[in-house]
C-alpha cells in the first residue's frame, strides 16, 4: 500500500517538474540555435521545420512567423552594448555599420515583444528615411523625447526591445559567423 | 548504503525519469496540439485559396506577434486537397520590396522569395501534391519547359505570407498597391 502511494507521488511530482521545465523553457525562449552578437540576438533558422524542438514549440505557442532566410533576417536587442537592460527613460545612440541589405527597418517594441504605442504615428524607421553623412555613416537616437536628426520614438513603458530587420540580405546565411563589428553599436546616452 | 536510503534513491530516480519524459514529450507534442498557432490565427480571417490582405498591426491588436509594422501583409491560405494552388505576383515595373514565404500547416517555412527572385516579370509558383505533380508532368508539352516553379506542399494545408515594405509613413498606399499584384487560386488539372 505504502509503495503504491510512494510510486504515485513520484509520478505526480515527476510530471509536475517536467511540465514546469517545459513552461520555463518556453518562457525564456530558449533555443539551441540562437546567435548572440553583442547586444543583438537572432535565430536565423527559426523559420524552418528543421529548427530545434524548443524553437518550434515556442513558435507554435506564440504564433510567431519568423522571417525566412530567403526574405530577410531579424535581430532583436533588449540590452545595450554593456549588457544593461534597455530603458525608455534613457537615450540610446545606434551607429553604423549595418550588414548589407536592400532594405532594413528598426522597430521599438515592449519588453514582451509586442508593438507599443509611441505617442505619435511613427512605428519605427526604415533604411530609406535615414540621413547619412558623406561616407554613408549614420547615427540614430532612440528616445522617448523628440530628438533632432534620425530620431526613433520610444514607447512609454519603462522597458523596451529593439527589432532590426534586414530584408533581401546575404547576412541570412552568415548570421552564425557574424562579429560584433558588423552590427550597429548600441550605446546608452543621457537618462532622465 | 542502507536499504532505506536505497529506497529513497530509487524514488528520486523515478521522479527525474518521469520529469524528463514529460518534458521531452510536451516539447515535441506542442506544435501538433497548439490550437492558437499561426495557421489557426490566419484561418480566422483568411479564406482558402484566395488572397486576403491582413489588417495593419496596431498596438494591442496584432494577429501575429513580432511582425514588422512597416510591412503590409497579405496571406493566401492554401489547400491542395482538390487541386494544385497557383500563387502569382506580377512584379514587372514594381518598385520596392515584395516578399513571399511559403509555410506548412505547422508554420514552418519551405520556400521564400522576394521580387528579386522573379523570372520574366513575375513570380509564379504552383503548390501541389506528388500525385498532382505527376499528372501535371504527363500533360506538359515535351518541347516546352514549364514556365512556373512547382513546389511539393509538405502538408496539404498551409499558408503563403506575403509582405510589401512601406519605406515611410506616406508609402503605405503604394505598399498596399504592390500587394494587390499577388493572386492565389486553385488550378484545374485538366488542361486544354
Amino acid at each position: 500500500m505504502l509503495n503504491i502511494l510512494k510510486s504515485t507521488a513520484a509520478a505526480l511530482i515527476g510530471a509536475g517538474l517536467g511540465l514546469y521545465a517545459t513552461w520555463s523553457a518556453l518562457e525564456r525562449d530558449a533555443g539551441f540555435e540562437m546567435v548572440q552578437v553583442g547586444p543583438w540576438r537572432s535565430t536565423p533558422k527559426a523559420a524552418f521545420a528543421a529548427a530545434d524542438p524548443y524553437t518550434r514549440a515556442a513558435l507554435a505557442r506564440n504564433a510567431q512567423v519568423p522571417l525566412s532566410p530567403g526574405e530577410g533576417l531579424m535581430f532583436t536587442a533588449d540590452i545595450d552594448e554593456t549588457g544593461a537592460p534597455l530603458l525608455t527613460r534613457c537615450d540610446y545612440i545606434l551607429t553604423s555599420p549595418i550588414p548589407a541589405a536592400r532594405f532594413w527597418t528598426l522597430t521599438p517594441m515592449t519588453s514582451r515583444g509586442a508593438l507599443a504605442p509611441t505617442g505619435n504615428d511613427r512605428t519605427g524607421l526604415t533604411s530609406a528615411e535615414i540621413v547619412r553623412d558623406s561616407m554613408g555613416r549614420f547615427e540614430i537616437v532612440a528616445s522617448a523625447q523628440l530628438r533632432p536628426g534620425n530620431w526613433l520614438a520610444l514607447p512609454t513603458e519603462p522597458g523596451f526591445m529593439l527589432a532590426l530587420r534586414l530584408y533581401d540580405t546575404p547576412a541570412s546565411s552568415l548570421a552564425s559567423s557574424m562579429s560584433v563589428g558588423q552590427l550597429p553599436r548600441l550605446r546608452r546616452g543621457r537618462c532622465i | 548504503m542502507s536499504d532505506r536510503t536505497l529506497g529513497w534513491f530509487i524514488y528520486l530516480l523515478a521522479v527525474l525519469v518521469v520529469a524528463g519524459l514529460v518534458h521531452i514529450v510536451t516539447i515535441l507534442a506542442l506544435p501538433h496540439v497548439a490550437t492558437r498557432d499561426s495557421y489557426a490565427r490566419l484561418a480566422t480571417i483568411a479564406q482558402t485559396n484566395r488572397f486576403t490582405p491582413l489588417p495593419s498591426p496596431v498596438p494591442g491588436a496584432e494577429l501575429l506577434p513580432m511582425q514588422d509594422p512597416a510591412v503590409v501583409r497579405g496571406v493566401c491560405r492554401y489547400d491542395v486537397n482538390n487541386g494544385p494552388v497557383r500563387v502569382r505576383a506580377e512584379i514587372a515595373g514594381l518598385d520596392g520590396l515584395l516578399t513571399l514565404s511559403f509555410h506548412d500547416r505547422r508554420g514552418a517555412s519551405f520556400y521564400a522569395t522576394t521580387d528579386r527572385g522573379g523570372v520574366r516579370g513575375r513570380i509564379d509558383v504552383v503548390l501541389l501534391t506528388r500525385i498532382q505533380l505527376e499528372a501535371l508532368e504527363a500533360l506538359d508539352a515535351e518541347d516546352e519547359p514549364p514556365q512556373e516553379l512547382r513546389l511539393l506542399a509538405p502538408t496539404r494545408e498551409g499558408f503563403v505570407l506575403t509582405g510589401s515594405l512601406a519605406l515611410d509613413p506616406g508609402d503605405f498606399d503604394a505598399a498596399r498597391g504592390r500587394l494587390s499584384s499577388i493572386s492565389c487560386a486553385q488550378e484545374n488539372l485538366r488542361r486544354q
